[in-house]
């Protein structure tokens, strides 16, 4: 798609320099920690930097928490100025880059590395039992959910998408819309766990997880890390690699309560993300040329296209089906193939595909040419948390000056 | 209970806690509580910290409980047919329902006595409670079921009887 010409813009936008991927999927053997200290390595590498460059390191860790701030010492980074751990669930990619771009336009620090590694999958054991919550039972009121059988994720998000379907009319197909288009990027993606070409029958007739989730509703488990590194436009302008502005964030955390009058299910933390991100960036959807949207179900990604405006509150199903998300449409949404068909490294999924298509690393198949600017979502908790990215190769401080 | 019950043996067990042993023993009776502010009986969400009144005492010790109807809607329902724990690898495919107690607050609790095909919104619902046989088991809890008895489920409160 393409946009209009950038806005001219005094404002300055930190810079994205350095994207470091580990081998993610079924890769055995190594733990978190280890995928994480590669992944800054890598992200280092690529942007040029030594890891002593480096005065600033954001660290987030999948559920087990099992990285934290030594992280730092494995790595032998010394006098940092900048350095924690980051947790908004799902949403926690955005969030660090927020706080990264917002350190490095304040002066706090200089070059930021912001990573995520996790390392759920054992050799021999199902996906599902990488995340199956076999531990016991809270205690007291926090109990009567799950001893009711309502466990884990898959329940919670089957009774969120299925309210969405109640009050919308939203069907299972048009669910299956979103994985047969994603999984259609996926095939170019070398990358990516599932590249067979998949048709709605073939999601349709997959195994219910919990109606209406079908298993190819639901999103991979995948071992691996992520990093990237984000630093000052001045900085980046020194640099080998092309940069990526962060021209917009935001986030939404609605609070829905478990009550009368809730949005659960129905409106998410991205009606107010979006906007807030978009503003800032000074644009509008339409100059929105790629999406890449935290997809750990289908269903997230339809209630985010809603909430992002996309469409209207109730039609993200219709616009799902007509197509428009594909490798061809006019709204080239997941072109990796996303966390349903190539990799679940959470956040970092949407913004590793974000930073590659912009700086044209993609395979020529799924590439999408002349994007102005990317929007880049994540999700966490049951539709609870949201933070948004606006994306540009364009550097503001220069951007629609002759 | 008209349904295969969804308490021991095989579902986790339920322990109390001091703070919610009011809720577990008038389960244990069939009565349905829910947390509310005592100085104004507005009903909250079970996982409330405080009444939104700010001038209203917040914490453990100022919210309450109220009795509840043990009647309401169903806003949305799921069948789970993969156990998301072992313990429920016995009990799939079964059904869980979102509930909207006529006093406002949301419940998730087992749906019995229901096909899940014929389903919807707004359903009206009707509490009956799981005791389980032997007090190592854990603590009574409340499922839900149609409030209007159907031909194949002709009495979907078997257990006790919701506080009025
Ligand atoms: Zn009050």
């Amino acid at each position: 798609m393409q946009g209009r010409p950038p806005r001219t813009d005094q404002g300055r936008a930190a810079a994205l320099v350095g994207l470091g991927e580990t081998e993610t999927g079924k890769v055995y053997g190594r733990t978190a920690r280890d995928f994480a200290a590669e992944a800054v390595r890598r992200a280092a590498a690529d942007a040029g930097l030594r890891l002593a460059d480096l005065d600033g390191l954001l660290v987030a860790s999948g559920l087990r928490h099992d990285l934290d701030l030594t992280l730092a010492n494995a790595l032998g980074l010394t006098d940092l100025r900048l350095l924690s751990q980051v947790n908004a669930f799902g949403a926690t990619a955005g969030a660090m880059v927020q706080y990264a771009a917002e350190a490095v336009l304040s002066g706090a620090a200089v070059a930021v590395a912001c990573v995520f590694a996790d390392a759920p999958l054992r050799p021999g054991k199902s996906t599902g039992v990488a995340y199956s919550t076999d531990r016991p039972l809270p205690p007291g009121l926090p109990g009567l959910r799950a001893a009711a059988g309502v466990f884990g994720v898959n329940t919670l998000y089957a009774l969120a998408a299925r309210r969405h379907m109640e009050a919308y009319g939203t069907t299972s197909e048009q669910l299956g819309a979103i994985a047969v288009q994603q999984r259609a990027w996926a095939v170019h993606n070398p990358r990516a766990q599932m590249r067979d070409p998949l048709t709605l029958a073939d999601h349709q007739a997959s195994r219910w997880i919990a109606e209406p989730l079908h298993l190819l509703d639901c999103c991979l488990v995948s071992n691996g890390g992520t990093a990237v590194i984000v630093t000052s436009p001045e900085r980046a302008a020194d640099l080998p690699a092309a940069p990526v502005y962060i021209w917009g964030y935001g986030q939404g955390h609605p609070g829905n309560r478990y009550m009368r009058g809730s949005d659960f299910g129905l409106r998410t933390g991205a009606a107010a993300a979006g906007p807030a991100a978009l503003a800032m960036a000074g644009i509008g959807l339409d100059d929105i040329g790629m999406l890449q949207l935290y997809d750990c179900y289908t269903f997230t990604v339809l209630v985010t296209l809603e909430d992002y405006g996309f469409c209207k509150k109730g039609e993200g199903g219709d616009l799902a089906a007509s197509g428009i998300l594909g490798p061809g449409g006019s709204l080239p949404t997941n072109t990796g193939g996303g966390q349903l068909s190539a990799s679940y490294l959470w956040g970092m999924t949407p913004l590793a595909e974000a930073v590659n298509q912009l700086r044209g690393r993609a395979e020529p198949e799924r590439l999408v040419r002349d994007v102005d600017f990317a929007m880049v979502s994540g999700n966490g908790g049951i539709l609870d948390h949201h933070s948004t990215l606006i994306l540009s190769g364009h550097d503001r401080r220069t951007a629609g000056r002759p | 209970m008209t349904a295969p019950a969804p308490g021991p043996p095989g579902a986790p067990i339920l322990r109390r806690t001091p703070a919610d042993a009011p809720f577990f023993d008038a389960a244990a009776r069939g009565e349905l509580l829910i947390r509310g502010c005592p100085a104004c009986a507005y009903a909250l969400p079970m996982d409330a910290y405080a009444c939104p009144h700010p001038e209203h005492p917040p914490g453990a010790d100022g919210l309450g409980w109220l009795p509840a109807s043990g009647r309401g809607t169903l806003v949305s329902w799921s069948s789970v047919h993969r156990a998301p724990h072992p313990a429920f690898a016995g009990q799939v495919p079964y059904t869980i329902a979102l509930v909207e107690l006529d006093e406002g607050p949301w419940l998730e609790a087992r749906l019995v006595g229901a096909d899940p095909a014929g389903l919807r919104a707004g359903l009206r619902l009707r509490a009956a409670f799981v005791h389980p046989a032997d007090p190592a088991d854990g603590e009574s809890f409340p499922v839900f079921a149609p409030d209007h008895p159907t031909p194949d489920h002709p009495t979907p409160l078997a257990t006790g009887d919701p506080a009025p």
